[in-house]
């Protein structure tokens, strides 16, 4: 496979703010790569960089071999943006805020009115071309997004936090609808907080920490790798815990304590539970391991504000 | 500067989204020039008696073209500007396209002076009905070219005040001390003539004096003057503001 984006000692600076410090990482063509990280990780700002909305302050960023920049007309025309935040036009209907977009990728009026009609039916929203935007719901206007980003046809798809404040029954349509998009051969750059949307969509992620990155990998080598099978919990009191530990020696196990809680992470979680169940411990619930305990492991469990 | 034919995109976008404002804004547009005509051209002017040969009506009209293109431009370019890029995020969806944030910004300058033209139109039309015309058919083909000149000029000026402004209130200090000053001392509603020195001194440094004087000297065919040098001057003034509108906006856009 080809590498679409290069990024190598990548740095976004606001003022003495570091957003995003020297990270470096190679996206192929084709494949779903995402951004995974608490809030101000500095995922929105690299991506807003792949997508040539956002100054690079150093290092260098290239997409299909030309380097990122604002000006670079010929990269916005091969990308879509699916935004965090819903700026579709309130001003405009359905039809005419995807009319007005094929414009400004110099689309023809012919050809955006087959490509438009296509995308209302790729995202299900035929039935409201003539709607106005304030009489769609969330739901209806992250698709309409996702139809916007794809008027110009983009051999890359940029999309920060998609399903943000979906219901499940949205947020799996946008699953399906991307990864149809994958399956046809688009690259797509994920941001996401959601880590059953990582482990649902991309090959490969980064976990992103104050602006650096902490590990690379596929999702489930990282769970792997990082947490190994099997989580068990142990809701106990704090002071129970020694008690607990010796009676568990015998298992090559990591352990944690977070507030009420001490985590077992394991490959052997059922032999755990069995000698767990001798000491006959109210709160106990042995469960695989996911991405969402590497996340937490790898960047702490405080609050992100 | 990154300035091409997506400009007109821009526009389309914007006219687009006029189509549901257009019938109250046709009747705000108006309202006030029938207020500006009537309470100062018809009830006052018929104090004032004959002004410079002419019924004042007749001094009036040109100059209150000029500032109703004024209103017009500025508005837009203040709070439409405005609500498109904080409120509405529309620029910010603009930029991650091929049109480029310079192209997203006169495209709204262009917006901003087209409505200016709707408006001095739409006073254009009621001073005909009451029976002000310009001096020649050429001459009104001429002043509407004019009126996109000034909608320019005062569009790239408000923009300049968008682009620092951190929230609505700002505008006021915009509107209030230099919009409506200027609207009384630029010679829109009597002829400067009686002034005190210092205060003619202060009326040349104000853009809208000389686009009353042209708009005048264009309307009723008789020279004034110092035209070429009010002329002249806008044209530079105009270049210039366009360019620091542009820069100043291209730092508020991009990040």
């Amino acid at each position: 496979m080809t590498t679409l984006v290069t990024a190598s000692g990548l740095t976004k600076k606001y003022g003495d703010l570091v957003a995003v410090d020297g990270i470096s990482f190679e996206i192929r063509e084709g494949e779903c790569f995402g951004f995974l990280g608490p809030n101000g990780a500095g995922k929105t700002t690299t991506v807003r960089m792949i997508h040539c909305v956002s100054p690079v302050t150093s290092g260098t960023l290239t997409v299909g071999g030309l380097p990122s920049g604002i000006g670079n007309r010929a990269l916005k025309m091969m990308t879509g943006v699916i935004p965090q935040e819903i700026n579709l036009d309130n001003d405009l209907t359905v039809h005419e805020n995807l009319v007005v977009f094929a414009r400004f990728f110099d689309i023809g009026r012919r050809e955006a009115r087959v490509r438009i009609a296509e995308l209302l039916r790729f995202v299900e929203l035929e039935a409201k071309v003539g709607s106005k935007i304030s009489e769609l719901s969330t739901g209806m206007k992250r698709r309409l997004l996702i139809a916007r980003a794809l008027v110009n046809r983009p051999r890359l798809i940029v999309a920060d936090e998609p399903t943000t404040g979906l219901d499940p029954q949205a947020r799996h349509l946008i699953w399906q609808r991307l990864r149809q998009l994958k399956t046809q051969g688009t690259t797509l750059v994920l941001t996401t907080q959601y880590m059953e949307e990582a482990q649902q969509l991309c090959d490969r992620i980064v976990v992103m920490y104050q602006g650096k990155i902490l590990k690379e990998g596929t999702p489930s080598k990282l769970v792997e790798e990082e947490i190994g099978r099997e989580v068990v919990e142990v809701r106990i009191p704090q002071e129970d815990d020694e008690r607990v530990l010796r009676h568990l020696a015998a298992f090559p196990c990591a352990h944690e304590r977070v507030g009420d809680t001490l985590y077992f992470y394991c490959r052997d979680g059922h032999g755990l539970m069995r000698r767990l169940l001798e000491l006959d411990l109210p709160n106990t619930l042995n469960r695989p391991a996911t991405l969402e305990d590497v996340f937490l492991k790898l960047t702490g469990r405080s609050l992100h504000e | 500067m990154s300035l091409s034919y997506r400009i007109a995109y821009v526009f389309l976008r914007n006219l687009y989204s006029y189509k549901r404002f257009i019938v109250p804004t046709f009747l705000v547009s108006l309202v006030e020039p029938l207020f500006y005509l009537i309470t100062f051209g018809v009830g006052m002017g018929a104090y004032m008696g004959a002004f410079g040969g002419k019924p004042y009506l007749h001094f009036l009209v040109p100059g209150v073209l000029a500032s109703a293109v004024m209103m017009s431009s500025s508005f837009e370019c203040l709070y439409g500007t405005y609500i498109k890029i904080v409120h509405e995020k529309v620029y910010d969806s603009l930029i991650a396209t091929p049109v480029s944030a310079d192209e997203a910004v006169a495209g709204d300058i262009a917006w901003g002076s087209f409505r200016g033209l709707v408006s001095g139109t739409l006073m254009m039309s009621v001073a005909l009905l009451m029976g002000v015309a310009p001096a020649s058919p050429v001459r009104l083909a001429l002043l509407l070219v004019f009126m996109v000149f000034i909608g320019v000029l005062f569009g790239s000026l408000a923009m300049i005040v968008t682009s620092v402004a951190p929230s609505f209130d700002f505008f006021s200090y915009y509107t209030e001390l230099v919009i409506t000053p200027m609207l009384f001392f630029s010679g829109v509603f009597f002829p400067l003539d009686n002034f005190p020195p210092w205060m003619k001194t202060l009326a040349e440094f104000l853009p809208l004096t000389h686009a009353v004087r042209i708009s005048r000297a264009v309307f009723t065919g008789e020279p004034a003057a110092g035209l070429g040098w009010s002329f002249a001057g806008l044209i530079v003034l105009t270049a210039v503001i366009f360019t620091i509108s542009i820069r100043m906006m291209r730092k508020r856009l991009i990040k």
